[in-house]
């Protein structure tokens, strides 16, 4: 691994990433970072839907339940006592599991059955929550969430009480969120995920178990959304049953489509697109949602693949600029390969 | 002056079972009414949404905002213009009937050849964009219809009010009128053609656009019709379609996508579970038995009671 | 080529990059210019997060007037005058419906644009909010705008709790419906955090009294339009009375609809539900017996008839507990800004506030007596009911008082203290 060779390839990535790294320092205002960092929370529910959604073409519209379910699991366990760095994959691992016992009827529906029976357990999810007083506080929800645990390393300690601290908190659990997607997509996993959104009954005539597939694609999303959810909780600082709520789901939906779907940047360029649409829109008081609303049909409708389609269009089209006026030799020589290739 | 409830309603046709007996029947008889009343709207909106996401398959979340915007129609004609009730029911089918192929030609027709999931968010654009507007418009109170038949009758102990009645009668013409229309004529049968098949429909000479038009014009029609009857009993606010659509959605894959009996049958099941649910088990979780059937019945059938399988 | 797509890939974030961090930096609010030689008044900002859309939206929009109507009415009067300055309040207001993540967000924008004090009428927004309100160099004053008993129970430093606990409510329908003889109730409260918490508290002190509930079937009053099921449950176990509630519209359903079923007993709502409201929806007729929460125009003050027509005029809607107690509130922060000599120094405006008390009837419409450290201020909980189609003289309950002489003080210090009664609550 030659260290320039990364550094010549990678660069914008490793620029990006100094300057994620650097936002606290960057950033003044309270207001955009607290926009930055629910950004970022946001960020990683988007890309879990997106494993199962864009990757998988499984769409799963429960997702707030189990964002909801790692943040009742940390908020709970957390206030009774345990330790944040317990409590947290614990809640994800009850959320899989949860997630199980649904897959089971889900997964033998398709497309749009599968879309609807999985909004039903979520809004399931989101009424226990409500109703459940003795073990949620009901719709009150929980209030008085403890600080994440502070770390205690033999120099220092690090605290969780700052924005600052929180911050790098969720931006860590981005990047290993991006590092695990980035993994599973480009290995043979991530084909067989697409092979059976692309085409579920070519690829079990190939071989493919198309259930254990999606039955897999379905956990590791739900275990990471638990994750988002269980940072969240002490983030907030008291939680009520609307964070399972679908709504929340579809937002994570348009933060995908309108990112780019089936992309590793696209859902986190939409979490951040839109909530900054969203709150820059502000100004126009109440017709705040009906610009918006018109907006994202209006996108949706001429760009399809999102910001994603555009960037891959806008760089298509500078790549052919940069062609044409290199060599024209090679043009011709181009044209004449494919006319030939017929 | 309080008179207890029921104790002097059993008729002398059961004075014979004990008055415990009689008022049990009498309340699970008023709880099947109240049932069946809810399962008539519960059907009408969800023939609509069926015709238009099994048929179509368009996934119109927005369905609720359409039917939430039938009853702002006809609320707005009977306080500006002084219609009357009936009138003014027809009038808002009808303008419902153009917005709906508005809805079609713009939001939805664009994006037939992209993934379903992005007809979705187009729904989800077009459900704030409605729901926002009759906020501006309307204000973001509830608002109150006149009962144009406010009478009550008592039948065997049951209490009806004739508004209640006629939502039960005017869902079955309705449904009778679709079925007749769907069968008997010609462009009946061109939306039933696209059903089965629709590049033979296409090869056929049959106008899919057109048929795509006038289908959602019928789905958006019953949907006001549905949300207008109920109207004068309950009240109209922009967030009435919210909940509504969602119970569509659960009885249509509930009785098979695309099927007109299913969303029929699905309709009044629904209705049923959650009046007996709500009334007998528990109140707080009724909207879970609605889920939950659903869980049940696609355990057992994924496709639905009268789904085909694709 | 590969360069060119990562160097777009560069630009493209550093363009959105630069947008997110440029658009925070909003200016501070320019004090309004004046040609007048005379000190002009300056603003003093409050903040406003909560549902003006959403299923609650008319509960924040009420909430919302009253702060409204209060702060053009201080406009028009001049302004309050601190240390020789002459300060009117800008209200900067923000919807969240009723979304908590969404108020956190709105909570760091007011305190952007400097707002000494942020409100919000829902427990579950507050309960965030005060995460922050503590915060050094970026303190708030919370104004909880909610009846919930939990919200005085949090130990945060600078919040008050504008309503009275709704326990108190639970005490006095429980007295007067004992008294009336009546031992069975059913509930059909709405669901949500407040309702919850209602029937919870209301079931165990009606039993502890010795009473019986018979039916408790909750119901969804920001969704539901077809309270059937419930009702008719409920109904089947001849209750006395039928304890009922959530906004007021959805109320009048509940009650039209118990009465169409066949209910003669009495309505018990809980303190969300306002009478007048429902009167002008279905008719004192249909509404039969009821125990609830007075109506503003009976609160023994002589303003309260004068502040009902210029509320109804200005607004154009009808005058709710939510508006007149919110405009009352936006009031005392004025009272208590002066008598602390700052309107910045958020600590000492929390530590003047109990000279702001009494608050009286010839000046406000409803009249408070004090304040404590948990942040529960003193209003008498005013109790009607209906009886025979007329209203019955209300009832004033003094909570807070601990011993008879405290309790003789306030019924001396109130404009018509003949209405009040003294209530032993548990807190």
């Amino acid at each position: 691994m030659d260290i320039k060779k990364i550094l010549k390839e990678k660069w914008p990535y490793l620029f990006l990433l100094l300057v994620a790294f650097a936002v606290p320092v960057l950033v003044s205002s309270r207001y955009v970072f607290q926009v930055i960092v629910i950004s970022v929370v946001w960020s990683v529910a988007a890309l879990s839907l997106n494993l199962v959604l864009g990757y998988t073409g499984l769409a799963s519209l429960a997702h707030a339940g189990f964002f909801g379910i790692g943040a009742y699991g940390v908020a709970l366990l957390t206030r009774g006592g345990m330790s944040f760095w317990l409590a947290l994959p614990l809640s994800a691992l009850l959320a899989t599991v949860v997630g199980l016992f649904i897959a089971m009827p889900a997964l033998r529906t398709r497309e749009s059955y599968f879309a609807i029976s999985t909004l039903c357990f979520g809004v399931i999810i989101y009424i226990v929550a409500g109703n459940w007083l003795s073990l949620t506080g009901g719709h009150t929800g929980i209030i008085g969430i403890p600080r994440v645990t502070p770390i205690r390393l033999p120099f220092l300690t690090i605290e969780f009480t700052s924005l600052t601290s929180q911050y790098y908190l969720v931006l860590v659990l981005l990047l290993l969120t991006l590092f695990v997607m980035h993994r599973l997509v480009y290995s043979l996993q991530g084909l067989t995920f697409m092979s059976i959104r692309n085409n579920e009954v070519l690829a079990e005539a190939v071989g493919i178990n198309a259930f254990s597939t999606k039955l897999l694609s379905f956990c590791i999303a739900n275990f990471i959304v638990a994750l988002a959810g269980g940072v969240y909780a002490p983030l907030m600082g008291s939680i009520s049953p609307t964070v399972t709520m679908h709504i929340l789901t579809f937002n994570w939906l348009v933060f995908t489509l309108l990112g780019g779907v089936a992309t590793l940047a696209g859902p986190i360029i939409g979490a951040f697109a839109i909530t900054v649409l969203i709150e820059s829109l502000y100004f126009l008081g109440e017709y705040q949602l009906i610009i918006f609303g018109a907006l994202l049909i209006v996108v949706i409708i001429y760009f399809p693949r999102g910001l994603m389609g555009i960037y891959d269009n806008l760089s298509l089209k500078a790549k052919d600029f940069y062609q044409q006026r290199r060599s024209g030799f090679k043009d011709v020589q181009r044209i004449a390969q494919s006319r030939g290739s017929d | 002056m309080s008179r207890r409830r029921g104790r002097d309603n059993c008729p002398n046709l059961f004075y014979n079972i004990k008055r415990k007996g009689c008022e049990s029947v009498q309340l699970f008889l008023q709880q099947v009414f109240n049932g069946i009343m809810i399962g008539s709207t519960y059907a009408i909106v969800a023939l609509g949404l069926t015709l238009v996401f099994g048929i179509l398959h368009v996934p119109n979340f927005a369905h609720g905002h359409l039917y939430m915007l039938g009853a702002y129609v006809t609320f707005f004609m009977m306080k500006l213009y002084g219609l009357s009730f009936w009138p003014a029911l027809l009038i808002s089918m009808l303008v419902l009937a153009l917005i709906g192929v508005l809805v079609e030609r713009i939001v939805f027709r664009p994006l037939i050849n992209q993934a379903h999931i992005t007809m979705f968010i187009s729904a989800i654009g077009l459900l704030m964009l409605i729901e926002n507007f009759v906020i501006v418009a309307w204000g973001p109170r509830a608002h109150r219809i006149q009962n144009p038949y406010p009478t009550i009758v008592r039948v065997f102990g049951i209490t009806m009010t004739h508004q209640r009645i006629i939502v039960i009668a005017a869902a079955v013409i309705l449904m009778v009128l679709l079925q007749l229309f769907i069968k008997k004529t010609i462009v009946g049968t061109t939306i039933e053609a696209v059903a089965q098949d629709r590049e033979g429909a296409l090869m056929m000479g049959i106008s899919v656009n057109r048929v795509a038009g006038m289908t959602f014009a019928i789905s958006s029609a019953l949907a006001a019709a549905a949300a207008s009857l109920v109207a004068p009993i309950f009240m109209i606010s922009p967030t009435m379609g919210g909940l509504l659509v969602m119970k569509a959605m659960i009885i249509i894959i509930l009785g098979g996508m695309g099927s007109i009996k299913g969303a029929i049958l699905g309709g009044y099941i629904l209705g049923l579970v959650e009046a007996l649910g709500g009334g007998y088990l528990s109140a707080a979780y009724k909207d879970v038995f609605a889920f939950g059937l659903l869980i049940a019945v696609l355990a057992v059938k994924p496709t639905g009671l009268f789904g085909k399988e694709k | 080529m590969k360069r060119a797509k990562k160097l777009l890939a560069v630009l493209l974030i550093l363009a959105l990059a630069v947008t997110i961090a440029g658009c925070g930096k909003k200016t501070e609010p320019t004090p309004a210019p004046g040609p007048t030689p005379a000190q002009p008044p300056k603003e003093v900002v409050i903040g406003y997060s909560g549902p003006l859309s959403g299923p609650a939206a008319e509960y924040g929009q009420d909430c919302l007037n009253g702060i409204i109507y209060a702060v053009e009415e201080i406009k028009n009067a001049g302004g309050f005058e601190v240390n020789g300055q002459k300060y009117i309040f800008k209200l900067e207001s923000i919807d969240d419906g009723a979304n908590p993540t969404q108020s956190v967000t709105n909570a760091r924008r007011l305190q952007e644009l400097n707002a000494v004090a942020i409100t919000n009428p829902v427990m579950t927004s507050i309960a965030p909010m005060i995460e922050l309100n503590q915060e050094a160099g970026n303190e708030f004053l919370m104004l909880a705008y909610t009846s919930t008993p939990k919200v005085v129970q949090t130990g945060n430093k600078y919040l008050v709790a504008v309503p009275p606990p709704f326990t108190v409510y639970i005490n006095a329908f429980s007295k007067l419906a004992w008294d009336k003889g009546w031992r069975k109730g059913a509930m059909v409260i709405t669901l949500g955090a407040y309702g919850d918490e209602w029937r919870q508290l209301f079931k165990a002190h009606w039993e502890g009294l010795g009473g019986q509930i018979t039916a408790d079937q909750p119901a969804n009053y920001y969704t539901e339009v077809d309270y059937s099921a419930q009702l008719t449950a409920s109904l089947a176990t001849n209750p006395d009375f039928l304890l009922i509630g959530g906004p007021s519209q959805p109320t009048a359903l509940v009650m039209e609809q118990a009465r169409m079923l066949g209910f003669t007993g009495a309505f018990l709502l809980i303190d969300q539900a306002k009478m007048e409201y429902i009167e002008s929806l279905i008719g004192l007729d249909m509404m039969g017996e009821v125990i609830g929460v007075g109506r503003i125009m009976d609160f023994p003050s002589a303003t309260a008839k004068k502040f009902d027509d210029g509320y109804t005029k200005r607004f154009g809607v009808m005058n709710t507990w939510e508006s007149v107690l919110n405009y009352t509130m936006t009031h005392k922060l004025a009272l208590a800004m002066q008598a602390a000599g700052s309107v910045d120094d958020v600590a000492a405006i929390v530590a003047a506030y109990p000279k702001v008390y009494p608050i009286k009837g010839d000046t406000y419409p409803v009249e408070y007596f004090g304040v404590e450290a948990g942040g529960a201020t003193y209003l008498p909980a005013m109790v009607q009911t209906i009886e025979a189609g007329k209203y019955s003289k209300p009832a004033l309950y003094v909570w807070w008082a601990k011993t008879d002489a405290e309790f003789q003080q306030v019924k001396s210090q109130a404009q018509d203290g003949s209405n009040m009664v003294k209530m032993d609550l548990k807190r």
